[in-house]
Order: C-alpha cells, then structure tokens, then sequence
C-alpha cells in the first residue's frame, strides 16, 4: 500500500518553499542557483507523485524533460555566474544591477 | 487607374530620389513632382464626377478591387474622386512641385533623403485624398506623418526633436481617438466592409444599432466626439493647435509650405468627410458649440499672431485663424458655406504656402524672421516683398485673389444657415478676424519691409535668386486666377457639396 | 455705345499692366501710358454721358459670372445711369489731369520709382472706375476694397520713411474696420434679398421697397427675430460702416489726415477728389434703400453735421498747408452726408461733383505750391507767392472761393443747398435736423476763416523765407490742370443754381433734372423724393431759399473777413497761439488719434499679449503637461526595477500569493 498523494504533495510544497526561500534571502548566485534546482525538483516530484497516481507515464516522461532542462540551465546558469564573477569580481547578485533604468 | 497611377509614380519617384546623389537630388525631384503635377492637371481636365464620393452619384476615377479578408470584414482598395477631393490632389500636386523647388535655397545637407521623404509624403497626401475604404484611407493618413517627423526632425531648427516629437505624439494619440470613434460605428452597423461610402449610407439610411448598454444617438455622439477631437488636432481647432507654431518654426520652409498648405487640410478634409457627412444629424444637433470652437479658433488665432515677433509664427498662428472659417463654413450646411470651407482649404493651401515661401526667401538671405531685427527689406528685395504684400493682401481677404472669394462664401453661407441658431451672430463675430488679420499682417510689413534699411544680422541683402522667386509668382498668379475665377474648382465643389445629407441649396434658409 | 463700357475701367488696367512690366523702359516710365488710358477712359465716359443723356441707361447685371450656382449666382455687371454717368467723368478727369499734373510733379523733381507710382495710378483708376459703374453690391465691395489697397500702396509710396510707412497702415486699417460692417451689410443684403443689384425691378432697394411700403414681406427674409423695417435699418446701417471709413467720417476719420504722407498727386486724386467720394457715392448709390429708414437718414446727417464742424475747426489752426486741406476735405464731406442724410439727394450729389473739382484743384495747387517751395509744406514759411506763381495763384483763389462757398462760386451752390435741405425738413416734421443743420451752418464760418487763412498765408503779405522769395518754376504740365480745373471750380455751380431759379421762376436746375433719368432703372431723383417723404415720412416745411443762402453766405464772408484782418497783413502773427488750452485741444486734434492709437496698441496689444502667454502657460501647458506627467510618472515606476534578481523574485511570489487569495475568498475555497 504506497502512501497517499497528499504526503508527496506535502514533500513537494516543502521542497518548493525551501526552494523559494533560498532565492528570497540568498545573495550568492550559486546559491541561487541550487535553489533554482530545489523549486524544479519540487515540481518534479508533483508530476512523478500524480504519474503514479493517475497511472499514466506523461509526467515522467515530463519530469525527465525536466532533468534535462535543468542541467541546461546549470550549464547557461554557471556560464552566466562565471561571467559575473569576472564583470564584478563577486557573485552577489544585487550587485549586478548596472543596467537598470 | 489615374489615381493609382499617380501614386505610384509618386512613391517609386520618392524610392529613385533617396538613392540618387545629392547634388542634384533637387533638380530630380523637382523633375519626378513634375509628373503627378501633370497627371493631376490632365485629371483636372479630364474630371467628370458630379456626385459625393460619400453619398453616391457620378465619381470620377473610380477603382475597386477585393484585397484582403479580416475576418468577416473584407478590406478592399477603393479609390475614386468627387468635387471635393479633386480640387485637395491638384493642391498637393501643385504645392509639392513648387516646394521642391523652394528647397533648392535652404536645403544644403542630405539633399535626397530630404526630396525622397518629400515625394513620399505626397504620395502619401495624395492616397488620403483618393481612398474611399477605411483601411487605406487609414494607412495613407499614418504615412503622412512618418515623413513628416522626419524631415522636422532631422532638417529642422534648433528646437526640433522636440517639435517633431510633438507633432508626431499629438496627432497619433489624436488618430487612436479617431480610429475607436469610427469602428466603433462600423461594429455596430449591419456592414462587413470598412468601405466609406458603404459606411455612410448605411449611416444615413439609419442602420445604426446600438449595443444593449447604450443607445443610437449616444454612441453617435460618442463616435462624433471621438472623431472630431481626433480630426481637431490635425486641423487645429482652438484648444488642440499648440503643435503647429512650434512645428512651424522648426521646420525648414519646404516643409512648412507643405504642412499649412496640404496637411492641414487633411484634418478638415477628413472632418468633412466623417464628422460632417456621415453624422450630418450629430453635427447639426451641435451646431452652435462647434461654431463657437469655430469662432474662438478666428479670433483667439488671431490676437495671437497679433502678439507674435517671429514672422513664421505670426503665419503659422493665422493659419489656425484661417482654420476656423473652415469650421464655421462646414457647419453651417448650406452650399456656400460648406462648398466656401473646402474652397477655403485650397484658398489657404496657396496662401499661407506663399507667405511661408516668402518668409522663407527673407530668412535665406537675412538669416532672422524676428521682426525687431529687420526693416526696410522693400529697399533691398523689391520683387520678393512686391509678391509678399500680394500674398498677405491675399491674406486679408483682398478681393479678386481666392482669399476673398473663399471667406465671402463661407461668411455668405454661415449666414443664412438654417441649421446653426444664431447664425448672423456668429458670423459677424467671425468676421472681425478680418479687422485682426490685416493689423497683424500691415503691423509686420511696416516693420519689417518699410522704412530705412536696418538688418541686425547684418547679412548682405540683395535680389533672390530667381528659382526662390518663381514659385512665389506663380502661386501669386494662382491666387489672383482663383479669386478672379473661383468656378474653376468652386463649380465642381458645389456639385459634390449638394449631395452632402442635410445641406440647404435654396436661398432664404434663415430660421 | 455701351458695348465698349468694359474699356472704361479696363484701360487704365493695361496701363497699370503696362507701368508694371515695362513702365522703367519707357518715356517718362510709364507716364504716357498712364495719359493715354485715362485719356481714352475720360473719352469713353463722355460718350457714355452723352449717350445717357439721350435717354438712355445701361443695366447689365451679368457681364461676367463669378460664381455660376444655380440658386444664387453672383456676377459682375456694369450700371450706367445718370449718376454713374456724372461720376464716371468726374474720376476720369480728376484722374487725366493728375496724370499729367504728374509729369511735372513727379518726373521733373526726379523722383525713382516712377513706373511703380504709375502702375498703382493706373490700378487705382481702375478698381474706381470699376466701383462706380458696379451694378451690384458686391461687386462695388470688391471694388471699394481694391481702392483701398491702392491708396495704401500709394500713401505708402515714400515707404522709405517710417511715416509714410505707418500713415498707409493706419489708413487701411481704419477703412477696413469701416468695411468689416460693409461686409456684413453686404452679406446681410444678399442673404436678405438674394440679389444685390442697385437698379432695376429686381433689384434691392425696389425689394425692400416692396416690403416696407407695399407690405409684401416675401420679397425679403429676415434674420435674428427682427421685423422688416428694423432690419433694413440695420442693413443700412451695416454698410454705412464702410462708408464712415472710406470717406473719413467721424469717428473713422483719422486716418485722412495722415495719407497727406503720400505725394500731392495721389492726396488730389484719391484723398480727396475720388477715392474718399467712394463712400459718399455708395450713399447716393444705393440710395433707394436708404431712404426707405428715416432713423439711418437722420444717423448720417448727423454724422455728416457733426463732422463738418468737428473737422473745419480743427482746420483752423494748422500750419501744413495739405493738412489744412485735409481737414477741410472731412469737413466738406460731412457736407455730403447731411445733404444725402436730410433727403436731399441732388444737393449731395451736386456737392460730391463740385467738391471732386474745387479740391483735386486746391490740392494740386497746393503740390504747385510745394514745388515752388523746394518741397516746403509749411504755410509760416511761405507768403508772397501771388506775384511770382499767379497762375497758380488764381486757380487756386477760385478754389478757395469755391470751398468757402462764396457767391458765384460752385461750392455756394451746392453748400447752400445741402443746408437748405436740412433746413426745410427740419422745419417741417424732423426737428433732430435742425441740429445737423445748426452745425453744418457754424461750420460755414471756420470753413471761410481757414480757407483765407490758408491763402493769406501762402500767397499774400512778404515772403517769410529764402525760398518763399526765389520759389522754383513750374511748367505747362501744371498749369494746364489747374486752369482746367480752375474754370470748372468757378462755372461748374451754375448747373444747379436753386435760388437763381426760384427767384427768376425758370427751369435751370439741370442736374436736378439730369439725375432725374429714365424710370427702368428705378434710381431717379422724383422716386426718391418720393420715397423719403412717403417711406421716410420727411415733410418740408414751406420757406423760400434766399433767407437759409444769404445766412450761410453771410457767414462764410464773415470768416473770410476775420482771416482777411488777422493774416492779410505783410507780416502776419500766428493768432492762434492766443487760442491757449483749445489750440492745444484742437492740435492734438480732440485726441482722437490717442484713443485710437490706444485701442490699437493699448488695449489689443495688451489682450494679445495676455493671450499669447495665457497659450504658452495654460493651452500649451496643459499639453506638455500631460506629456510630463506621463514621463513622471514612467521614471517613478521605472524604480520598481531595481535589476536585482531577488526582488523580481519576491514581487512574484508575493503577486502569486495576493492572487491566490483573491481567486480563494471570491471562489468560495474558504
């Protein structure tokens, strides 16, 4: 007997909201980052948690689709953090604020 | 096919004149104006049309052909010529040549982009005049302003980004009010087509349904506001003219030559197309607050000019004067006072193109047009101040030159209107412009081309160049023939005006 | 003969096309022309004269169409009556001589700009000529607007000089505030009647006619509410506007004086024999409408009363021999207008005929007088000139008796007749008359003292300067026009001599009977007789002529008598000076120039000015405003974009969250 949806979608919600607080309070990029990864996870775990639910393979297939978006964005991500890195010597991302207004 | 013809040639002359060089781009487009200059005299010759391109009857150079479908509606290209249209192209045609041709003075950098984006406004001005689907007529008017902006913008006076910036955002949010008035007429009649004439007789046969929320004469209302405040800034009624002096004085003569004398008459064109025609029962139910925009357009117009030291602005402000009498003609419904407004435009059109040529010459030479830093300009110019004292005799309405013959009939025509209530009233208010234009007008040539010789600038003045000077005689000689004669275009004005809904042929209309 | 009227105007066009184009290569720059064009015209009129005199008129509403609608079309056509007859010999003979007075005047004293000042001769000519013989309203507007812009071009022919520059402003400017009322009569007259024709059955006054005294209103429409008799008066009224300005009458008369700034030539011809008759004519012209409203009859004798004596009195005491002239040119105007304005149709037509010769003489006498002076306008430095000019001397004697109206001179005539009318309809049941009479009269005296004191000061006592002692030649080509001239200004009043033929009981009132031509045309003398006693209700009181003549003749000999003592001495003393604070008040000419001025440049100016800043602040503020405001209120927002990535974040969640809960309480989840 597989525990009820709920307990996923709790896990889920968490997942998210640790996610979410990461990005609110966090500074460094990197830590954006993970957090980033952390909130799709959270996502990830939804459409795992309703595929087994409902009985049908779309929302693995989509999670995978989803794995490799994120290593997609790792990648750009860590580019872009790089070319922060060299731009302002930091990876504080209230830093990077020189092309606003 | 003329029509169209006429516009091309136009356009594709405009493309062959950005790409020529600049040394002798004017005389090239001088030579490519030359063409629609002929093709609107051989239409003119050639013009058949008795009815009102709006209100059915005989058009001339009628073309219609299906284009594209939007939706349920289909947009159709639909050209053709009435009595009122046909005399606007030869303006433009005649105009534009003899711009040209008075740019060859001031204009002395990015000769063919300048002359290219000339060409293209006329193309442009001459699509207003002919279409009679919405949607073109439409696409024309925005294209009007493209160039338009540019060429203040780039060849204009110190001031002109801001000018031009001006122009272009007053008379576009101006559009946008204009365009939701119409199709929202055009949503709630039983039509699928933006076609105008189609339009305005579905308007006139009452087909009109209103939305459940609103009723008929409401949303006529509505539109008839919406529209007029979008026609008023392009023509300017008193309070939407701010624009036109600050665009005046930045533009270079060329340019304003082409905006009083054509583009103006775009917004009293369109007001008589739109405003007056297909919501004839709307504007009659108005008539006396619109005469009263009419009436404080003349005066307030003119006092302002009379406060003026710039000589431009002292023309471009009597411009707005002169609009009014437009105003004050269409609303009085009668032949002459409608067919006066129209006669009015190609009136003003020469006028106020003649004084900003001449005004123009002055300033090529004098490198001022502020009154103080000038006078006794006859002693050195004689021919070029013998032809501005004709136009701005012109100006006052001096008899036998059209000025006269265009306000005597509008003033003719407001006076017996019987739809406008106390008519008499509001036409002798109106006609004390006539007292303010001639103190403006003989306060500025006394000072500034009377008595001793004085220039600030210091300058060296003498004779124009004769390809400054011709195209003021001829607009002079045009003057004269039209008020001599004014049934060269007043005759077909008439027969197209006639058929307009609501106006009053007969005489002893009074009320 | 009348299928050659056209020419009459038209050929001084050619000339003036002619002047203008070529006139610097010609001989005498276009003098010539200019003499052969009025010359032909002066031919043709007499022609048409004698043609008319046999009876016939010429009433051809249609020459030429402007506007060819079907409803109302609007034309130019030509009317040749008795009246436009007279008047048409008048213009062309005023206007032959000073064109030949010119040669002297102008070509010999080496003037530049000469085929300019012919070209506008001829265009003035023309547009006076056209205006006289118009057969409508509109048509003598355009006309009588034309004229206008020549006498401002030619006032302005010394442009030069600021004042000449700014006299030619001022005289346009005034007229055209006269003519802005013109316009609307005339428009309020075609609008009423939907014809402006002056002669003929269908024409306006004979409609008016027919409302007012036969009762068939439909013959007229009126506007604003009013009945029929109160709209021709104010239609009369209306067009009296442009009448009061053309003319110079007051309050419209300021600008007279200071059109003296033009040449002598053009002051003889336009500011005073033709031009300034314009108004007075178009009174006479359309006549029939007047006299159908006794309260715009009694408005111009008024006028004309009031400004014969404002006008003489300020004549006295100036020292500008032109200006004298000129004022005595308002004053002789205002003559005009009582006479039309008491009923007296002939005496203010016979006035206008004697006025255009006395004067264009006197005027070119004075420009004879200024070129034996060098130039010299100023009547203290001249003197003595009797015995070394005398035939401008002569002449112009028989002018100022003539403008004295001095006994047989024509001005007595006509004056005495004019006062006459006034007289007897005041007597009789229009006692308000009697006032415009009273001041016509007192202004027979001043009329008397400042003629004499004009030629006693010019030509009489010992020369008072260097030039006055040596003057400077004049030849044939000024002699010759003022001896014309001079023998008109004495005989021409024995055309009409009143009390001659009441007291001999003959019938020598022949321009009486010349105006009172053929019936076709409707504009004859015994109609509007008629029509001012039964539509205007004027009845004359029964007195005979000697009385009212032997007054007025009195009176002007008195004046005369008075300058005779003050200035026909050897060295005359400026009396007026003893005048005090009236000789200031009549030098600054009542400040009515003040005034003037000050509605123009104190009080418009002012109100353009507020306007313009009230446009600049408030109009033009309110569009840049909105402009700002929009630019504001984008650079407050435009903060909200911090660029950092956590409050992008934040935003969100929150927007997210603010948008759950409003889906959740208006969904019912709760």
């Amino acid at each position: 007997m597989a525990p009820p949806v709920e307990y996923y979608l709790l896990l889920s919600a968490a997942v998210f909201c640790i996610g979410l607080f990461g990005i609110l309070t966090r500074r460094n990029a990197l830590m954006f980052l993970m957090s980033v990864e952390l909130m799709l996870n959270a996502a990830n775990i939804n459409f795992i948690a309703f595929s087994f639910q409902h009985g049908n393979l779309t929302g693995q297939v989509f999670s995978l689709f989803t794995m490799a978006l994120a290593a997609a964005e790792v990648a750009v991500g860590i580019g872009i953090i790089l070319v922060l890195y060299r731009n302002f010597q930091d990876v504080d991302v209230t830093k990077a604020a020189t092309m606003r207004w | 096919m003329l029509i169209e013809t006429l516009i091309a040639v136009t356009f594709v002359g405009s493309l062959v004149t950005f790409a020529a060089p600049n040394r002798w781009a004017g005389e090239l487009a001088f030579g490519i104006s030359a063409l629609p200059f002929v093709g609107g005299l051989v239409m003119y010759s050639q013009f058949d049309g008795s009815g009102n391109a709006l209100m059915g009857g005989e058009l001339a150079f009628e073309q219609s052909a299906e284009w594209i479908t939007l939706g349920a509606y289909s947009l159709n290209w639909h050209t053709g010529l009435d009595g009122i249209s046909m005399p606007l192209v030869v303006l433009t045609t005649v105009l534009t040549t003899l711009a040209i041709a008075s740019a060859w003075t001031p204009i002395d950098e990015r000769q063919s982009q300048f002359y290219g984006l000339v060409l293209f406004m006329e193309a442009g001005l001459l699509g207003v005049f002919a279409a009679l689907d919405f949607f073109v007529w439409f696409v024309f008017w925005e294209a009007v302003l493209v160039p338009l902006y540019l060429l203040i913008g780039i060849w204009g006076g110190p001031r002109r980004k801001y000018a031009a910036i001006k122009v272009f955002v007053y008379t576009n949010v101006a559009s946008l009010a204009m365009f939701i008035g119409f199709v929202a007429l055009v949503f709630n009649l039983p039509i699928e087509t933006f076609d105008l004439p189609t339009v305005a007789q579905a308007l006139a046969n009452d087909r009109l349904q209103a939305p459940g929320w609103t009723s008929v004469s409401a949303l006529k209302t509505g539109a008839f506001v919406a529209m007029f405040a979008g026609f008023a800034v392009k023509v300017p009624v008193v309070p939407f003219h701010t624009w036109l002096p600050d665009a005046h004085v930045e533009a270079p003569t060329p340019v304003s030559v082409l905006l009083a004398g054509v583009l103006l008459k775009m917004g009293t064109y369109a007001l008589l197309r739109f405003n007056f025609t297909m919501l004839a029962d709307v504007a009659t139910q108005y008539a006396e607050v619109i005469a009263v925009f009419a009436v404080v357009s003349v005066i307030y117009g003119a006092l302002l000019a009379l406060a003026q030291q710039d000589l431009k602005r002292i023309v471009a402000y009597s411009s707005v004067s002169s609009m009014g009498y437009v105003i004050l003609g269409l609303v009085a419904y009668t032949t002459y006072g409608v067919g006066g407004a129209t006669f009015q435009m190609i009136s003003h059109g020469l006028i106020s193109g003649l004084m900003f040529m001449a005004v123009g010459v002055i300033y090529n030479t004098t490198h001022t047009r502020m009154v103080t830093d000038m006078s006794g300009l006859a002693d050195r110019m004689p021919v070029t101040v013998g032809i501005l004292i004709g136009g701005a005799f012109g100006y006052m309405g001096l008899p036998l030159m059209s000025g006269f013959a265009a306000e005597f009939f509008v003033f003719l025509g407001a006076f017996r209107s019987g739809t406008l209530s106390g008519a008499p009233v509001f036409t002798a208010v109106a006609m004390f412009g006539i007292v303010i234009v001639a103190g403006y007008l003989l306060f500025a040539m006394q000072r500034t081309l009377f008595g001793p010789f004085r220039l600030d600038t210091d300058y060296e003045v003498g004779p124009a160049p004769l390809h400054d000077v011709a195209p003021l005689f001829a607009l002079l000689l045009l003057v004269i023939a039209l008020g001599v004669a004014p049934d060269l275009f007043f005759d077909m004005i008439r027969d197209a005006v006639n058929q307009m809904p609501l106006v009053e042929a007969d005489l002893g209309g009074g009320y | 003969m009348f299928e050659y009227a056209p020419a009459v105007a038209l050929l001084p066009f050619v000339s003036f096309l002619i002047a203008l184009s070529v006139g610097s290569y010609m001989p005498k720059k276009g003098a010539f022309a200019g003499i052969a064009a009025t010359g032909g015209s002066l031919l043709l009129s007499v022609w048409a004269f004698v043609t008319v005199s046999g009876g016939e008129v010429y009433n051809e509403p249609d020459l030429f169409t402007w506007v060819a609608a079907e409803e109302l079309s609007l034309s130019f056509g030509i009317l040749i009556d008795p009246l436009s007859a007279m008047m048409l010999i008048i213009v062309s003979l005023v206007a032959f001589l000073v064109h030949v007075f010119s040669l002297g005047y102008m070509n010999d004293e080496g003037e530049t700009g000469l085929p300019r000042y012919y070209a506008e001769l001829g265009l003035f000519t023309f547009s006076m000529l056209a205006f006289v013989y118009a057969s409508n309203l509109l048509m003598a507007f355009m006309f009588f607007e034309l004229v206008g812009l020549c006498s401002y071009l030619l006032i302005g022919f010394w442009f030069r000089t600021e004042s000449a520059a700014s006299a030619a402003k001022k005289a346009f400017l005034v007229t055209r505030f006269g003519d802005y009322f013109f316009l609307i009569g005339v428009i309020g007259v075609i609008a009423t009647f939907g014809t402006a024709q002056f002669a003929g059955q269908e024409s306006f006054p004979v409609l008016a006619e027919h409302a007012l005294v036969d009762g068939e209103t439909e013959a007229m429409t009126t506007f604003l509410g009013l009945g029929e008799q109160a709209w021709v008066t104010l239609l009369g009224m209306l067009v009296l506007g442009g009448v009061i300005g053309k003319s110079a009458q007051y309050p419209l008369h300021t600008w007279l004086p200071d059109a003296m700034e033009g040449p002598t030539t053009v002051s003889a011809l336009i500011h005073a024999a033709t031009m300034v008759a314009a108004g007075v004519y178009l009174v006479a012209r359309m006549y029939g409408f007047y006299a159908l409203s006794p309260t715009v009859l009694t408005f111009i004798a008024f006028v004309g009363g009031f400004t014969a004596l404002f006008a003489a009195t300020m004549g006295v005491i100036k020292d500008d021999i032109k200006r004298v002239l000129a004022y005595s040119t308002i004053s002789q105007y205002g003559y005009m207008m009582l006479g039309l304005g008491a009923g007296g149709f002939v005496a203010g037509s016979f006035h206008l005929m004697n006025h255009a010769f006395f004067k264009a003489l006197l005027f070119l006498g004075s420009g004879s007088v200024i070129v034996l002076m060098h130039h010299e306008q100023d009547m203290w430095e001249m003197g003595g000139l009797k015995d070394k000019a005398p035939a401008t001397y002569y002449t112009f004697l028989a002018g100022s008796l003539a403008l004295a109206g001095i006994i047989p001179f024509s001005g007595f005539w006509s004056k005495d007749e004019i006062l006459f009318e006034a007289l007897h309809y005041g007597l009789g049941n229009q006692p308000l008359l009697l006032g415009a009479y009273a001041m016509g009269l007192v202004a027979v005296f001043f009329t008397g003292f400042y003629t004499f004191r004009m030629v006693f000061l010019t030509f009489h006592g010992d020369p008072r300067s260097d030039t006055a002692r040596d003057p400077h030649p004049v030849g044939w080509s000024v002699k010759v026009p003022l001896v014309v001239l001079g023998l008109l200004a004495t005989f021409i009043g024995f055309v009409n001599m009143v009390p001659v033929a009441d007291l001999l009981n003959m019938d020598i009132e022949f321009l009486h009977q010349w105006l009172d031509g053929p019936e076709e045309t409707v504009t004859s003398v015994h109609h509007y007789e008629e029509l001012v006693h039964d539509a205007a209700g004027f009845e004359a009181a029964d007195i005979g002529p000697y009385l009212p003549g032997a007054l007025s003749l009195g009176l002007a000999l008195a004046g005369a008598g008075l300058a005779h003592m003050l200035y026909n001495v050897p060295d005359p003393e400026p009396h007026t000076e003893k005048l005090g604070n009236i000789r200031t008040l009549l030098k600054r000419n009542y400040y009515q120039d003040e005034y003037q001025v000050w509605i123009a440049e104190g009080l418009t100016l002012p109100v353009a000015r507020a306007a313009n800043k009230f446009d600049r602040t408030v109009v033009d503020g309110a569009v840049n405003g909105i402009s700002r405001v929009s630019l504001d209120s984008g650079s407050r927002l435009k903060q909200v974009q911090t660029g950092v990535v956590t409050n992008y974040a934040a935003l969100l969640t929150f927007g997210l969250v603010a948008l759950l809960v409003v889906v959740g309480l208006y969904g019912g989840w709760f």
